[in-house]
């Protein structure tokens, strides 16, 4: 059998700026990774490349999912393969309606699956079931996509629209970032309620807090476009005591000056 | 004295524009009805000429592939319209290369009246003759003048004081055979108090090269309120010369909405004259083009007493190496205090090579008035469009879906729901 999710050496830059300088990186079923690093490591920019954002130049020895090439797959084929970005700033797009919006999203999926539509009785009780358990109001289900939602009801459309569309893969891109502790709660209770033995989570955030409610079995330190030190989860816990100061020194000793 | 140019190492082909008086003389088998026709023929034939691109207003727009074009006066063959129909239910008056067709077209409800203008009787006749050419100067304007020298028949429409219609009457005119010229004529009278939807519908048959030149006179009585809807889909080869003029008395409510499906060359001229106090007048359009299409929007409000308001919004989205133009300009004359007149025209280029030549203009002589105008000019979002890929829709899905978003402002301005449906289908046919 072949991989879940596996990086080898995966390189990318933006405008001659390399960001990301070999990550190497292997997700199994199940299992969920924080990745942490201070601000400009390239969290964000390996959520991107991950999801497929095509601002970027990308090279790697491989990136495999679910045994498919990812990087050779357009950001909706990676999509309907399983893989899920949460987005740090989700987008606002007038006139879209989000409940239209996902009843296309999980049609094109099925499509691609081979299956028919799904019916529009099938779909309202998943919307209701998915609503109730982000605790997104119903109104906000069927206003236009993210536009004039607060901060806290974006993040937790982003969590809807994940339970809607069922991935193997679930990335969160700094889904607590802007968050009241209240609001992080649903959201990380939302993500807890997803969590399954066939699915998979990449948790990547700045603070150790999120990390409370969504517990990761392995915590990764990314700095300067590399992860620079593994572990479990009492990792973050010592990340949050001493800072993010003490990795950069241990990195910069083990450096040939 | 100077010598005709001639190029030395092209001799051999012979550059042969046509002329005026050729162009003409195409048209010449057509009778005149009417005094008037005869009028315009002879300010046509003599000192008024086509606009070039010298014309201010024509700058973007050249005609010559229209007035130097051979063009036929075919007979129709049609014997069946029910394909072009949006909704059945709709009344349906339906015209072919500009002449009535009676077996055709359906009963009028209560309350409105039609005449074929060709075939005008009695006081129809007297009426229709006090208001045709009212609002067109037939001497100065070359492409209504046209119509009002050539135009062999047309739809004077009446609508009955006070009385509300609600089944929506549709003038269909069909250009049917290949260089069809016609130059379909109508004149809408709505009394004062009376409610009336309309239908303008242009569709084609086997009508490449075609050429529509088309004029509507609207009248709309006080307290009147009339909503006129201009769906101009005579097919990808075809030219349309299209020009309305409204004259709306007090506290009349008048909405024009101009949508362009398919067309080589369309130019829509909308002159709405505001005569009188406490009217709304609205003038919607979107054309959405592709290939080398190119589309003319030329709007006029003309704000002449107070208290009344305009709204304007004109929306494109152009795609391969389509062309769009949009001239709106609002004028506010010293006696329309209170005015409150807004325009806005908004674009969207899907491609590199698509153009837009946009220009929102405001002249205003009184001094309480609210005005505004803009324009803008952009692309699809790019990160709306990754957010929607990114949850599995395929770069056509999601354009689509964002230029329905785009679109859904002036969607939710029709009030017919069958126009609105076609409407919707329309843009996903774009997008298959």
């Amino acid at each position: 059998m072949s991989d879940f999710l596996s990086i080898k050496n995966l390189r990318a830059s933006i405008e001659g700026n390399q960001i990301l300088k070999g990550i190497n990186l292997e997700v199994k079923p199940g299992e969920i990774h924080a990745i942490m690093g201070p601000n400009g490591s390239g969290k964000s920019t390996l959520s991107s490349v991950l999801a497929g954002r095509d601002d970027y130049e990308v090279e790697a020895d491989s990136v495999t999912f679910l045994g498919k090439d990812l990087l050779e797959l357009a950001p909706e084929e990676r999509s309907r393969e399983g893989l899920f970005l949460a987005f740090q700033y989700p987008v606002e797009i007038p006139g879209v309606s989000n409940i239209n919006f996902l009843k296309a999203a999980i049609n094109a999926k099925r499509k691609y699956q081979g299956l028919d539509d799904i019916s529009a009785k099938d779909f309202m009780v998943m919307v209701k079931e998915k609503q109730a358990m982000v605790e997104l109001k119903s109104k906000l289900a069927n206003r236009s996509v993210n536009e004039g939602f607060s901060g806290g009801e974006k993040k937790r459309n982003e969590i809807f629209q994940m339970a809607m569309l069922e991935p193997k893969l679930g990335i969160l891109d700094e889904t607590d970032s802007g968050l009241d502790i209240d609001a992080l709660k649903i959201v990380s209770n939302g993500v807890n309620k997803l969590r399954a033995a066939d699915r998979s989570f990449i948790v990547i955030t700045h603070y150790q807090r999120l990390l409370e409610y969504i517990v990761p079995d392995f915590v990764h330190v990314l700095f300067e476009g590399r992860i620079v030190k593994s572990g479990g989860k009492e990792l973050a816990m010592e990340l949050e005591e001493k800072g993010y100061d003490w990795i950069k020194d241990e990195v910069t000793a083990q450096q040939p000056s | 004295m100077k010598l005709p140019r001639s190029n030395p190492h092209n001799n051999n082909i012979e550059f042969k524009a046509m002329n005026k008086e050729t162009f003409l003389k195409q048209f010449d088998s057509i009778p005149a009805h009417y005094p008037i026709q005869g009028e315009a023929r002879a300010a046509i034939h003599n000192g008024l000429d086509f606009p070039t691109s010298r014309d201010e207003k024509w700058k973007y727009t050249r005609v010559n592939s229209i007035v130097e074009s051979s063009i036929k006066l075919n007979v129709s063959t049609i014997t069946d319209v029910n394909s072009f129909k949006i909704d059945a239910n709709w009344c349906y008056l339906v015209f072919v290369n500009g002449a009535f067709h009676l077996g055709l077209s359906d009963a009028l409800p209560n309350g409105v009246e039609m005449t074929s203008i060709a075939q005008a009787e009695g006081s129809m006749k007297e009426n229709m003759l006090a208001k045709l050419g009212k609002l067109f100067d037939h001497k100065s304007q070359a492409f209504p003048s046209l119509n009002t020298a050539y135009f062999n028949d047309g739809a004077f429409l009446s609508v009955a004081k006070n009385i509300k219609i609600d089944q929506p009457i549709a003038i269909l005119n069909i250009s049917e055979g290949s260089a069809q010229a016609s130059n379909p004529r109508n004149l809408i009278h709505v009394e004062s108090g009376a409610e009336v939807k309309l239908i303008h519908q242009f569709e084609g048959v086997n009508n490449s090269e075609a050429f529509t030149n088309s004029v509507c006179e609207i009248f709309v009585d006080e307290n009147a309120q009339t909503e006129y809807y201009l769906i101009e889909n005579e097919g990808p080869e075809t030219k349309t010369i299209s020009s309305t003029n409204i004259s709306q008395k007090r506290d009349s409510c008048f909405t024009i909405v101009t949508i362009t499906k398919s067309g080589q060359l369309v130019r829509n001229n909308i002159h709405m004259a505001i005569t009188e106090s406490g009217c709304e007048s609205n003038m919607m359009g979107i054309y959405f083009t592709d290939g080398t299409q190119h589309v003319d929007n030329q709007t006029y409000a003309d704000h002449q007493d107070h208290g009344c308001n305009s709204n304007e919004l004109y929306k494109g989205v152009l795609a391969d190496r389509s062309t769009g133009v949009f001239n709106g300009k609002i004028m506010v004359h010293q006696a329309a205090q209170q005015t409150n007149a807004f325009q806005s025209n908004q674009n969207i280029l899907l491609s590199d090579k698509a153009t837009i030549n946009t220009k929102p203009e405001l002249e205003i002589y009184a001094d309480d008035v609210k005005c505004s105008h803009g324009c803008t000019i952009g692309q699809l979002d790019e990160e709306a469009m990754f957010y929607l890929q990114s949850r599995g829709l395929g770069k056509e899905a999601a354009h689509r879906l964002l230029v329905e978003a785009f679109a859904q402002d002036l969607i939710d301005t029709i009030e017919i729901d069958s126009l609105k449906e076609n409407f919707s289908q329309f843009i996903k046919s774009k997008f298959e």
